[in-house]
């Protein structure tokens, strides 16, 4: 592998676990607080299994550069993370953690779909490993759209102010990384622009039947990874302080 | 007003060749979200490959007690309605713990009463400690098409992470730590 397509390679491996940990950990805020006790049984196990597609990402880019997973997780400033900034926002309510997580979850599985038939064998390999995860996951969120769209005058409201708030984070799941060309090129990773255009056709059809109005206004997009919400110092600060506190620990 | 959802009794099949088995229950706010909800309680455990829920009100449960007190009598009424098909669960050890009755099943008859009677009939290779009945179409049941299977079930087969057995060396057994305070204690 030529270097500069290895170093994309790295980099993207890097956005995609480093997407995986944020929203998890954003989610896991939930544990002991969901609004009923098997939601809050369904929302940990879909954290775990994030957690679960972290790992996998983190594990290929250590095959290639020999880099420690928990060190990139627990030791690395925000300013080295690479994630995008809609996973980082703050938890909100149950209709804006359902948003997001659906938003997430079509793009993945879409992403997945596609990647599938990746050059790249461990990463295909993967692929083949949590699509049929991503599957479940977004039947879940998908249900939960369905019923709070449909369901109250609040319970819309609150999903429909979650949606302008999110519709124009979420595009920047879409946008490429440097050097992502090189491996689209090389078919290592698909490209992201029919992607998107499966994204935009299935929310679109989704959220509208759901009773709820696409954001007519672009606002606030997002556009590099190199750059993050102020929540992000906060959110890693509690992430990451038990593996500071004692960076030698063997057991605990 | 009441906001507590609905409860929904879960069934589990562990392997095509056994019963369907009633694991314990959920609240959800209609089928889908019944399934949804129970397969990710209920199935984080190795294995599974189809569930089933019903509302717990479509369920009609009676003991062997009950039904020697005379509670299960069918009532004669001549203005019930055809038949409908029913299925049967049935207890009958108490030795288990994750599970209680199994889906021996189904009959067809007018009225819940009736349909136990025909399942005592019918499925009299053991003793029954407890029996379900419950109205076929008030049961609804997972996706049976292969995606789904793969997607709901086959994933918790590798997830030994999620298993409690797997954080073992974490923690330790209780003995260990009443030892230490008695040695303590003693100094």
């Amino acid at each position: 592998m030529r270097s500069e397509v290895r170093e994309a390679l790295i980099a993207k491996l890097t956005a995609l676990a480093d997407d995986e940990v944020i929203l998890a950990h954003r989610n896991s805020e939930w544990v002991g607080h969901g609004p009923i006790l098997e939601e809050d049984i369904a929302l940990a196990n879909i954290v775990q299994d994030e957690l679960g597609h972290a790992t996998l990402w983190y594990g290929l880019r250590q095959q290639l550069d020999g880099s420690d997973p928990d060190q990139l997780a627990f030791f690395r400033d925000a300013n080295e993370y690479r994630c995008c900034e809609l996973v980082e926002l703050p938890k909100g309510d149950w209709a804006f953690t359902m948003l997001r997580q659906y938003l997430f979850d079509l793009y993945e599985a879409l992403w997945l779909e596609a990647a599938r038939h990746s050059t790249y064998p461990p990463l295909a390999e993967a692929v083949q490993k949590i699509i049929r995860e991503e599957r479940f996951h977004l039947q879940h969120t998908q249900a939960w759209i369905e019923r709070l769209g449909q369901g109250t005058e609040e319970s819309n409201r609150r999903l429909q102010q979650a949606l302008e708030m999110q519709w124009s984070y979420a595009q920047q799941l879409f946008v490429p990384i440097p050097g992502e060309e090189l491996l689209i090129a090389e078919g290592l990773v698909p490209d992201l622009a029919p992607v998107k255009e499966r994204w935009l056709e299935h929310s679109t059809r989704h959220l509208q039947a759901a009773g709820l109005k696409l954001p007519i206004n672009p606002g606030y997009q997002p556009t590099s990874r190199a750059y993050h919400t102020e929540h992000l110092w906060s959110l890693l600060a509690e992430m990451q302080s038990t593996a500071r506190w004692d960076a030698e620990a063997k057991v605990w | 007003m009441d906001t507590q959802w609905p409860r929904w009794e879960v069934f589990k099949q562990d392997t095509p060749s056994k019963p369907h088995q009633a694991v314990g229950s959920v609240h959800a706010v209609d089928p889908e979200h019944a399934l949804l909800t129970a397969r990710n309680v209920f199935a984080r455990r190795p294995q599974a490959v189809s569930m089933w829920v019903a509302r717990a009100e479509d369920v009609y449960a009676w003991t062997k007690e009950e039904i020697l007190e005379g509670l299960a009598t069918a009532k004669a009424d001549p203005s019930l309605g055809t038949a409908c098909r029913y299925l049967v669960f049935r207890k009958t050890s108490h030795k288990r713990s994750m599970t209680f009755v199994d889906h021996v099943g189904e009959v067809e008859a007018r009225t819940p009463e009736e349909a136990l009677q025909q399942a005592q009939a019918r499925f009299s290779d053991s003793e029954a400690l407890a029996w379900w009945i419950v109205p076929a179409d008030k049961v609804y049941q997972s996706d049976p098409s292969q995606e789904t299977v793969e997607s709901w079930f086959a994933p918790a087969r590798d997830k030994t992470y999620k298993q409690q057995q797997y954080y073992a060396t974490v923690g330790s057994h209780i003995s260990k730590h009443k030892r230490w305070r008695g040695v303590e204690d003693e100094e």
